[in-house]
């Protein structure tokens, strides 16, 4: 009895040791020795040192902990080594994850320095703050434009390619590679498609150099025979800048909406900055949706799209009652993948606008109160209003997931 | 699936819009990039596709715009600190994740199904909701009423933090993908290597790990391209005013942002340098990734 107790206490003492000490003191010891290596050392030799150290250190975890399991009685080593295999998993989701957001909760309940409670202070400054009110209508337009669009074109991309006899595989690798690049490179780019310059300098943006090339006199700076022809001629039209108009009343198109009714009056407002950053995402993304929904097409038994061709029916038609039903599933996860994705948006505004002249998004709006602002109740707000916008998405996945599952 | 009617594929329609589609894809990189090999004077000068029009690009093409964002702009060192942050930051959720995704499909163990579910449950939790903490975590430790459980680390702006905060990331998916691909492998295999006499450790080692490669590989290039893109982690982690703590991203960032003038030059040749090693992985590795990425749907 004594000798049952005895090791009783030893196993739930080694598993203690194996699933929070060991990982406890694998992350501070991880911690401090790079810190002071990158304190002591030149930074070439820390490179050197972080890359296949910092990669290999964790091993010494699992090791340790394997080699203390073999101190326990043999009867309950196997209900140990399962807790050692599990244990930093769920120790490192809990420590950098778990509690991090419970206590983002927390915190969106305080004041800015995290000292008093507020209630719902932050949360009443999200919705009538008429920055966050800006933020707030650009993320819905985010959301509902970019996932529109980069399913559409997904679709058509996803449908074509997979109608052709050679070169779908080309065709999906040129649309899906912008996938590859960072949001911040994908940024820089398209920077440089809606670039301005103040006249007379030479348009370098393609947008703008085809605005100002238009009219018999207006060359954007042409060289011609050793001369450089400008768009000075008043005929010409001038160039915009297209990150910084926040709506339309700067544009020569203002002039024929004026005269209009509410139609011009609410078109006058239309976002020209917001809808162009737009379109770096769906560059980004459309490829994606495009591969997913062609693996998707290609699961459609032939025999369906042979009956529909035996039929009559128009390509069109094969494709909006056929294609687009057997797909639907897909085309749903997609649809949640991007509006997690749109949700979480942050390099794009950064980089290019920095969330100034009414471009913000909730992500950015949520660093800049951190960061720049230092008010650490309201970036708390701002981060679990991101959260409780994904919440619904993800949990009708879970729901629909378990509901295949039972089919 | 091999189809035999391919009568209404293949139309002229088709290959046009796709054609067009593709132009459009590839046109905003093309200015890009050509610009890149163009002297910065004579990007301010003319625009690029009248240099093609006027013929004078072919003259102008060369390096210096790339040897001088290396020389004077220090890019190299990003990229040292771009691969210190991303090789750890992508083998140790691996290793934790293999580690946990072994028991769950192999092993037997009390509250198993809580915790799969606590794990799985974890992948939708924006990384925005564990940011601030995070840093506090890393800077102060924690402290719960007067208690401090864990103490002041002060690892902010070491490459330490970025791997920790993406391993938190990155776990939940790792280990979701890797016990999904290992409940795939078959059980008879890993039931003999039991009976044999193989400890737990030896199976995993010699057998499960090896013959999940595939899977390893799909989250590892997913993770790698997630890790070596982000931005977010590396401007709150490293910080953007330190110049020896940016990674390619954030360096590019502040390339991109206003701080450099007109220096499309710069902006252009870093640009390309940046994209070139995620392009080189993705057209590597390009299976895995479309599998790891189709399995990251709901990543946080």
């Amino acid at each position: 009895m004594n000798e049952k107790k005895q090791s009783k206490y030893l196993t739930f003492g080694i598993s203690t040791l194996a699933l929070v000490v060991f990982p406890l003191l694998w992350f501070l010891s991880q911690a401090i020795l790079f810190r002071e290596l990158t304190e002591q050392l030149a930074r070439n030799i820390v490179v050197l040192i972080a890359i296949p150290f910092g990669s290999t250190f964790i091993f010494l975890l699992f090791l340790g902990m394997n080699k203390l399991i073999h101190l326990a009685p043999k009867d309950t080593r196997d209900s140990l080594e399962a807790r050692m295999f599990v244990g930093p998993s769920l120790f490192m989701i809990g420590l950098f994850l778990f509690y991090p957001s419970l206590r983002t909760i927390f915190l969106s309940f305080k004041d800015r320095y995290s000292q008093e409670f507020v209630g719902f202070d932050n949360y009443l400054w999200a919705f009538t703050d008429a920055e966050m009110i800006t933020t707030i209508r650009n993320q819905i337009i985010w959301l509902i434009s970019v996932v529109i669009l980069t399913l559409l074109i997904g679709l058509v991309v996803g449908w074509l390619t997979d109608r052709l006899n050679k070169g779908e595989a080309f065709f999906k690798s040129i649309v899906f590679m912008p996938m590859a690049i960072s949001a911040v490179g994908a940024s820089a780019i398209f920077k440089f498609i809606y670039e301005y310059r103040p006249p007379p300098l030479t348009q370098i943006g393609i947008i703008n150099g085809i605005r100002v090339s238009r009219g018999d006199q207006c060359w954007n700076n042409r060289e011609i025979s050793g001369e450089f022809k400008g768009y000075d001629d008043p005929s010409c039209i001038n160039p915009v800048g297209w990150l910084q108009q926040r709506d339309l009343s700067a544009l020569p198109i203002s002039d024929t909406l004026e005269a209009g009714g509410w139609f011009s009056n609410a078109l006058i407002n239309l976002p020209v900055n917001t809808l162009l950053l737009m379109v770096i995402m769906v560059w980004m993304y459309t490829g994606f949706a495009a591969v997913v929904f062609s693996a998707g097409i290609k699961a459609i038994p032939a025999e369906i799209m042979e009956a529909g061709q035996i039929d009559g029916a128009s390509e069109l038609r094969i494709f909006i009652s056929i294609v687009i039903p057997y797909i639907k599933s897909t085309i749903v996860v997609v649809g949640t993948y991007m509006v997690v994705t749109v949700l979480k948006a942050f390099d794009i505004i950064y980089v290019s606008t920095r969330g100034d002249l009414e471009t913000n998004l909730l992500a950015v709006k949520m660093l800049d109160e951190f960061s720049k602002y230092r008010n650490f109740g309201r970036s708390s707000t701002v981060a679990v209003l991101i959260f409780v916008c994904v919440l619904p998405v993800i949990i009708g996945t879970a729901l629909r997931e378990r509901e295949n599952s039972d089919l | 699936m091999i189809r035999n009617n391919q009568k209404w594929y293949d139309k002229p329609v088709t290959k046009l819009i796709l054609v067009s589609i593709a132009l459009t894809w590839i046109f905003p990189l093309f200015g890009f990039v050509l610009s890149s090999f163009r002297p910065g004077e004579s990007i301010k000068r003319t625009s690029w596709w009248d240099a093609i029009y006027t013929g004078r690009v072919w003259s102008e093409l060369s390096f210096q715009n790339y040897q001088e964002v290396f020389r004077a702009e220090n890019l190299d060192r990003s990229f040292y600190n771009s691969f210190a942050v991303t090789i750890p930051s992508t083998i140790i959720p691996i290793t934790i994740a293999a580690f946990a995704a072994y028991a769950f499909a192999f092993m037997e163990f009390k509250g198993k199904n809580i915790l799969f579910l606590f794990v799985v449950g974890s992948m939708i939790i924006p990384l925005q909701m564990s940011l601030i903490p995070l840093v506090q975590l890393f800077k102060d430790g924690i402290e719960i009423s007067g208690i401090q459980i864990i103490p002041a680390l002060d690892i902010n702006g070491t490459y330490v933090a970025t791997w920790f905060a993406h391993t938190g990331f990155g776990l939940p998916l790792a280990t979701f993908l890797l016990r999904d691909f290992m409940m795939g492998l078959p059980k008879s295999v890993i039931e003999s290597a039991k009976i044999d006499g193989a400890s737990n450790f030896t199976t995993f080692f010699r057998l499960v790990l090896p013959l999940s490669v595939a899977g390893i590989a799909a989250f590892g290039t997913f993770q790698f391209l997630w890790v070596y893109n982000d931005f977010l982690v590396a401007n709150v982690f490293l910080g953007i005013y330190k110049p020896e703590n940016l990674v390619v991203t954030s360096h590019m960032s502040q390339i991109a942002a206003g701080n450099f003038g007109e220096a499309w030059h710069l902006r252009t040749s870093a640009g390309v340098i940046s994209i070139l090693v995620p392009l080189g992985v993705f057209f590597g590795l390009q299976r895995f990734f479309i599998r790891g990425l189709l399995g990251g749907a709901v990543k946080g």
